[in-house]
């Protein structure tokens, strides 16, 4: 580690210590004081101020006062051998859990829609047994964005309202695709031998709580009708589809255990083995 | 007459001995001090002055809460208990922070880079004498500033001081002056001190240290010295206006006059949160050399802690308006305030991931410092979250200058800053000193420290939402906030307990602790490849660097780091 | 990525302290001056009473092109150093020195006739108080440069200024280029904007 090339002096030449700079900080501060106190404690203070940068000035010019250390022996550092071990993946052992294999982006996506279908038909029958109307829970769910809707009536919730359908179409559509591309990241990532457990229902669950709490805020016309155990149905539907869905799809790499170069696409990854 | 001049080989100059220079006589100890420019003798005399002044503004606060334990309590007079928060204020912030902050980048940076001294070793005496004077002025006010009440009486305008509370008419005599003249002052060092620290890494560096592989501290000293560059001459501004006001009858603030009262607030907070980024950077920089060094593990994500705090500080330079919410500013300043201080949030948590992420799976010793660094962890994640909480504008409209604010920001600057400020001082305390600090003393201090930080602030929240105002003189028992602020008050005084057995152990371990060698810690950077305590010149010889490990790499010759990197 | 073993101390090259340290002194100068410009366009058109500036204020040219030509002067003072022309550095090194005095001169002048014919005070409104601040501002800078250009003046006249000086006089060089940028951004908030901001 030692620079091989620098000179080997006897001494070292360091900067002289010198009183200047307090005398001009003191200066300085006089200056300050004076003008809580009287003016001629800032006069002093402009002098002794003076003083000081001149002989600071001095000191620094024409060159820098310095004088000479000699030079003590300096450690050696102790080397140790001791050879590490660098991670990697797929070793065992270690405490680290990357996935290397994902489900693709597609099936998160299809997963998602399968998932919506489930959840709709399921919703609609409810809305259908329960009001004798398939369109109440579309009705309910674009009611979030749909202000009319929002204070509509039993009976104007139980009909066909076109508005209400496309929003509630988007909403649920693109929130389910969202919901199913974080499948593929999270799955793989949980203890692999319960996915049904921690796709189907868990997930399904927290997600549910998360709505318990937050959807008199976001949508308070659902909050009113909502019935809570149909509505955990319908997402353990969701969660139980999409999640086979998913898990169907056959995996692929990650680029974790890639290097940089080889993620660029500069270098040919090298072999796993 | 030709003389011959014989040189004897193993000549070694004599140390100039002058009447008063005897070694071991305390004069001389004196002398060394005054007229040092040695950047590891500033370096401790920084710290020291800084605890010095902490000790000060701590009794302080000891008075402020011992007013306030009990419901209609007169135990200081009224004029007394606002000087009394307005002297602890700015003391922590421009006596202790700033200067601990100073402190430890004086006596490491130079050390990190390899180094012999910093660019301006004259300018840095110059600095801290500066902030020291400054310090001693603003206490000069006890005894010198002609008050309302005649003489001896302190600032009592709050640490921002606000405008129109500044005015001639509101503040007669001294009082304001004494705190204007000492922060403009104490700008004037701290700039000085911050373009030398700037000057010295981008100039300093020895061979192959190249940015990429700077320690982090000495990463995120450099963006303090930024902020220190850009912020500070925006309060001597305010400063120089305030005193043309006082002095000359300007017209800045004097909304008589067509002056504007909120045009302050404006330009203190541009300062003002910067400061508070500037007073949380020695948090990050220590916890990144601390939490590597005792988890064997190198940083984790180099690239993005750097860029992390560089963000943290540019965003930093745009969010002051958090601090104005009740002025009552348009919708869309309201707006952008609220976002620019939640983005903070983002590369601080990306900052608290990668710590974890460095102790994940590492082999933890839990020596002092760790300890350390592991509550400052948690306690900055309180401290982040009750930030984003006040960052919501309708959220602080209800809870600004309440006690929850005061729980806030000692959340950050106690059990952030100062936490880490301890794991600082026992992690180099072998560099500076040669002798290990004492592992018993230090976890009493720890654990009665920890406890009462906790005791006195975290009721301090609720005591916030049940409606109790900063800065207030007394209250009436009738408001459900007498048992918190009595229990607030009891954890001042195990915190005091701790202090002691820290200001001990600093003792006790100078004289009777263990030696601890050169390298106690197995360390990895520069500071550690010389001896502690390292001589005059740090290094005999320049070293040669070839990665961000480099005393690793020659611990470990068979298998060095620029290998891998 | 094993540069690093080829690397060579000899080729370690890190910019000169003094020029980034004078760049840094340049930026902190920038956020103080940054603070009172805002305040002077805050405070434009707003005073409650005169004199207003389109009033009292007259542009100062002569000032302007000292100061301006000042950097050019300077520029030269440089290259003659540079080229080793020692009697034409203390020429031009003079020449630069003398216009800003005259610079100083000019805006004592301009503040004599407004204090004692204009009664414009500090104290007399807010455009008062930005304008003696900010125009103040920046002559105590021009001060201070000028007391540096002395300096390094009276070392060159008496024949101790070395070549290796040339880092010191640049970074001087670099301060007064920059006191000149700000007489720029004085001139054209003060002289050019608020005088046609109608009170
Ligand atoms: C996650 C980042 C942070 C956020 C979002 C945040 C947000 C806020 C907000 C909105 C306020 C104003 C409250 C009010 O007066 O109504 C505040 C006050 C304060 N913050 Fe933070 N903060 C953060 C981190 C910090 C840090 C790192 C520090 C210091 C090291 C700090 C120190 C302070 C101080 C000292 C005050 C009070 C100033 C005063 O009124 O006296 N904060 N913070
Ligand atoms: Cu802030």
């Amino acid at each position: 580690m030692i620079n091989p090339d620098s000179e080997d002096p006897k001494f070292v030449e360091i900067p002289e210590p010198t009183g200047w700079p307090i005398i001009a900080a003191f200066g300085l501060v006089l200056l300050f004081a004076g003008l809580v106190t009287s003016f001629f404690i800032t006069f002093l203070g402009v002098l002794v101020c003076l003083a000081g940068f001149a002989g600071w000035f001095l000191d620094v010019f024409p060159h820098p006062k310095h004088y000479a250390v000699p030079l003590e022996e300096a450690p050696e550092p102790h080397t140790t051998a001791r050879s590490i071990k660098y991670l990697k993946i797929g070793h065992l052992g270690h405490r680290m859990r990357l996935p290397v294999e994902v489900p693709p982006l597609m099936a998160g996506v299809k997963g998602g829609i399968v998932g919506a279908v489930a959840m709709a038909i399921l919703a609609c029958a409810w809305g259908f047994f329960k009001y004798g109307s398939i369109w109440y829970p579309v009705n309910l769910l674009s009611a979030a964005a749909v202000p009319s809707l929002a204070e509509a009536s039993q009976a104007a919730l139980s009909q066909f309202n076109l508005l209400g359908f496309i929003v509630a179409v988007i909403s649920h559509g693109s929130v389910s695709i969202m919901i199913g591309l974080l499948y593929i990241v999270l799955l793989p990532m949980l203890p692999a031998k319960f996915e049904w457990f921690w796709g189907g229902i868990m997930t399904p669950l927290i997600w549910s709580g998360f709505l318990f709490a937050t959807i008199r805020f976001i949508n308070p016309a659902l909050a009113v009708h909502v019935d809570w155990p149909w509505f955990i149905v319908c997402q353990v539907a969701f969660g139980m589809v999409c999640g086979f869905v998913v898990f169907k799809e056959e995996k692929v790499e990650t680029m974790q255990s890639l290097t940089l170069a080889a993620k660029l696409g500069i270098e040919a990854p090298e072999e796993n083995s | 007459m030709a003389q011959e001049i014989i040189i004897e080989e193993n000549y070694r100059m004599p140390a100039p001995v002058h009447v008063g220079d005897e070694k071991g006589s305390l004069t001389r100890v004196i002398q060394q001090l005054v007229f040092t420019v040695d950047h590891k003798k500033l370096g401790l005399m920084y710290i020291a002055a800084g605890l010095l002044f902490f000790v000060i503004a701590g009794l302080l606060a000891g008075l402020i809460r011992m007013q306030l334990a009990f419901p209609n309590n007169h135990f200081l007079p009224p004029d007394v208990y606002n000087q009394s928060f307005t002297m602890h204020g700015t003391t922590m912030i421009f006596l202790v922070g700033m200067p601990m902050a100073f402190g430890f980048a004086n006596y490491l940076v130079p050390l990190m880079i390899g180094a012999r001294d910093m660019a301006f070793p004259r300018l840095n005496a110059f600095g801290f004498w500066v902030f020291f004077f400054s310090g001693l002025l603003l206490y000069f006010s006890y005894v010198g500033a002609p008050g309302l009440y005649a003489a001896g009486s302190a600032p009592d305008v709050g640490w921002f001081a606000y405008s129109p509370l500044t005015t001639k008419a509101f503040s007669r005599g001294h009082s304001t002056d004494y705190w204007t003249l000492s922060l403009l002052l104490g700008g004037i060092g701290s700039v000085a001190t911050a373009l030398n620290i700037l000057v010295t890494v981008f100039c300093m560096r020895c061979p192959g240290m190249t940015l990429g592989r700077l320690p982090i501290f000495v990463w995120c000293m450099v963006v303090l010295s930024f902020l220190v560059i850009l912020a500070l001459p925006c309060l001597s501004a305010c400063q120089i206006m305030i005193s043309l006001d006082r002095y000359l009858g300007a017209k800045f603030f004097d909304t008589q006059a067509g002056g504007d009262a909120v045009l302050w607030q404006h330009f203190f907070w541009i300062f003002g949160h910067p400061e508070v980024y500037i007073l949380i950077m020695p948090a990050f920089a220590i916890t990144s050399e601390v939490i590597p060094v005792f988890s064997r593990k190198p940083i984790f994500g180099y690239p993005v802690m750097v860029a992390a705090v560089v963000a943290i500080a540019f965003i930093s330079l745009g969010v002051w308006a958090h601090h104005m919410f009740c002025v009552g500013m348009v919708s869309l300043a309201n707006a952008f305030f609220v976002t620019s201080t939640l983005l903070v949030s983002i590369p601080t948590g990306i900052k608290i991931f990668n710590w974890l992420a460095t102790m994940y799976g590492g082999k933890l010793r839990f020596e002092l410092p760790l300890i350390f660094c592991i509550a400052f962890l948690f306690q900055f994640l309180i401290a982040g979250l009750t930030g984003v909480m006040l960052a919501v504008a309708p959220f602080d409209w209800q809870l600004s200058d309440s006690y929850f604010v005061v729980a806030h920001f000692h959340y950050i600057l106690i059990g952030g800053l100062l936490f880490t400020i301890f794991a600082g001082i026992y992690y180099w305390y072998p560099k500076a000193f040669g002798k290990l600090p004492n592992h018993k003393l230090g976890l009493w201090h720890f654990w009665l420290f920890a406890i009462g930080f906790h005791i006195t602030f975290l009721p301090q929240h609720f005591l916030g939402f049940l409606g109790m105002p900063r800065r207030i003189y007394t209250y009436q028992s009738d408001r459900g906030w007498d048992e918190m602020n009595l229990l607030s008050t009891i954890g001042v005084a195990i915190q005091s307990a701790g202090i002691l057995f820290f200001v001990y152990n600093l003792i006790y371990s100078y004289f009777w602790g263990k030696k601890s060698g050169d390298d106690p810690w197995d360390a990895w950077t520069l500071e550690w490849a010389t001896t502690s305590p390292p001589p005059e010149y740090n290094f005999a010889k320049l070293p040669l660097v070839k990665s961000r490990r480099p005393l690793w790499d020659a611990k470990h010759p068979e298998d060095p780091d620029w290998k891998h990197e | 990525m094993n540069s690093a073993t080829t690397e060579n101390p000899a080729d370690w090259k890190l910019p000169s302290a003094r020029k980034f340290g004078i760049l840094t002194l340049i930026l902190a100068e920038s956020a103080l001056f940054t603070i009172f410009v805002v305040a002077y366009l805050f405070y434009m058109g707003k005073s409650l009473n005169g004199p207003y500036p389109s009033e009292v204020l007259e542009f100062p040219l002569l000032g302007t092109l000292a100061l301006f030509s000042s950097s050019g002067t300077i520029f030269m003072a440089e290259r003659c150093l540079l080229a080793g022309n020692k009697p034409g550095f203390s020429l031009w090194w003079g020449i630069t020195t003398a216009l800003g005095i005259y610079f100083l001169y000019f805006t004592g002048a301009e503040w004599h006739h407004l204090i004692f014919e204009k009664n414009l005070l500090i104290s007399t409104n807010t455009f008062g108080t930005t304008f003696y601040s900010l125009v103040g501002l920046h002559a105590f800078h021009v001060i201070v440069g000028v007391l540096l250009l002395l300096g390094i003046l009276i070392s060159s006249l008496r024949g101790r200024l070395h070549s290796d000086h040339t880092e010191h006089v640049e970074a001087i060089s670099y301060y007064w280029h920059f006191v000149d940028c700000i007489w720029i951004v004085v001139l054209t908030v003060v002289y050019f904007l608020s005088v046609r901001v109608q009170p």
